[in-house]
């Protein structure tokens, strides 16, 4: 089953274009990498798929209802605060930075989406939240603020309140880009353990191995292009793309 | 140099000083109120996309800010009322006067902590479906009234001691009292004394429970 259509897709700040013409599907339960070197434009496709950045063209869809926009006889309208907001809770994003409020306990960033967006009671919500810190192993740091953890658990946490809404997709920015080494593996960990739970993932990452290793498809762009897609047998290994093989021999070392 | 002190004479006048002390206080409470509302719409509406409330807003932040406080009161207070043909009370031109000099101050401050709020704490709202109203109000206002919160304290005190400047539309405040009191008794010195213990002993309270406040604050969120 389709769950996201991406659509010719296209993002240009001013004269710069960063997407030019991305075409791709994700099914229900499928985990995709995209990977590429900086400035080859997989955060703004990322960004592309929950209406973060417009697209200057073309159209994201999930479960084939156009994101951000709709269309009115021909032309695409923006849509209401309030429906996008709807939208986006379908498509929780995980961030580089975590970007955890800083005046709101782990517990209390991680009840924010179901109390105030989803309007769920609040006991109720307080129970969800405390399963998705479980679920990342930081039960015991619910009544933490973000400035007492470190920044595995703040990640971690981030990715608590990404489950709390039950989205259909999480989207992952660089998960662990902003990490020390020693605390990428416990993030890692965490996001691997929602795919194997079936969850529908799309992580824009640097972590080659876990690409490698995580990933049902990885997307390798290029200046704005998909340049290569396929299982992780074929990126990182049988494909005869020339920049796919020596973008991942860098990364590979 | 030789002086001699007579605070007696103040003590005499104790209850028309504190009535000035009341008036003075109300005055400026009801001036901080009105600013905050006015300046925290003009901060917004500043932040709007529409198109020509940006430069209108901003410029008329500009001249009111440009303007004199006390030329701007007696220019409403006189010329006004020959304007419009509205004659308003003192007290009310006061208030109108002050709120409107304070909130050009107010909506920059409010202003300069709206946009001071990392973007990633806003998207990070929006991601998990905020809208533009609840991110305003769950995540930017109390993350902005935290950083804005010690020259927001400045601007109350400013607002507190503008009110002085009433007397000169002869609306009962502290000072003007003061001064009505010296006149008749020949004891400028000891009243200005007394009206300046009156302010301070009024405004030190309220910052140290402003600091007080913030203090608590900042060692429950970061630490």
């Amino acid at each position: 089953m389709t769950l996201l259509a991406i659509r010719d897709v296209h993002k240009s700040y001013g004269a710069l274009e960063v997407l030019k013409g991305i075409d791709l599907t994700v099914e229900a339960g499928e985990i995709v990498g995209f990977i590429g070197a900086s400035g080859s434009g997989k955060s703004t496709l990322l960004r592309c798929i929950n209406h973060m950045e417009a697209p200057t063209r073309g159209e994201v869809l999930l479960e084939g209802e156009t994101v951000g926009v709709k269309k009115v006889g021909d032309r695409h309208v923006p849509r209401s605060s309030a429906e996008l907001s709807q939208q986006r809770r379908k498509m929780a994003m995980v961030f580089q930075h975590f970007n955890l409020w800083p005046h709101k306990t782990a517990l209390e960033n991680v009840m924010e989406g179901p109390v105030v967006v989803q309007k769920i009671e609040r006991e109720k919500a307080r129970a969800k939240a405390l399963a998705a810190l479980a679920r990342v192993g930081l039960a015991d740091k619910a009544d933490s603020y973000p400035s007492r953890l470190s920044g595995g658990q703040q990640q971690r946490v981030g990715i608590a309140r990404a489950l709390a809404l039950e989205p259909q997709i999480i989207l992952f920015d660089e998960p662990t880009s902003a990490l020390d080494p020693e605390l990428v593996n416990e993030v890692l960990a965490v996001i691997q353990g929602l795919a194997n739970d079936g969850m529908t993932l799309i992580i824009v990452t640097h972590e080659m191995r876990f690409a490698r290793d995580v990933c049902d498809r990885v997307v390798f762009l290029d200046k704005g292009r998909i340049a290569d897609i396929g299982p992780p047998s074929h990126i990182f290994g049988a494909t005869a793309n020339a920049r796919t093989q020596e973008f991942v021999r860098n990364y590979y070392g | 140099m030789e002086y001699d002190w007579n605070f007696a004479i103040v003590w005499d006048y104790r209850a028309v000083l504190l009535r000035g002390l009341l008036y003075t206080v109300m005055l400026a409470a009801i001036t901080i109120v009105t600013s905050m509302i006015l300046g925290l719409v003009l901060a917004l509406l500043r932040g709007s996309k529409v198109p020509f409330v940006y430069p209108v807003i901003s410029t008329m932040i500009s001249v009111v800010r440009a303007v004199p406080v006390l030329v701007l009161l007696v220019w409403m207070y006189y010329c006004l009322p020959i304007i419009t043909g509205l004659k308003l009370e003192g007290f009310t031109t006061v208030v109108i006067a002050l709120s409107i000099y304070s909130s050009a101050f107010f909506a920059e401050i409010f202003r300069g902590g709206i946009q001071s709020i990392d973007r990633g704490h806003i998207e990070a709202a929006q991601s998990v479906g905020m809208t533009r109203g609840q991110v305003f109000q769950r995540i930017v206002a109390p993350l902005a009234f935290q950083r804005i919160f010690p020259p927001l304290v400045n601007q109350c005190i400013l607002v507190l001691k503008n009110t002085t400047l009433a007397g000169y539309v002869a609306v009962p405040e502290l000072l003007y009292l003061g001064q009505q009191i010296s006149v008749r008794t020949f004891r400028p010195l000891e009243l200005l004394t007394v009206v300046a213990v009156l302010f301070v002993v009024t405004i030190v309270p309220l910052t140290l429970a402003a600091e007080y406040f913030e203090k608590k604050y900042r060692e429950k969120y970061f630490r």
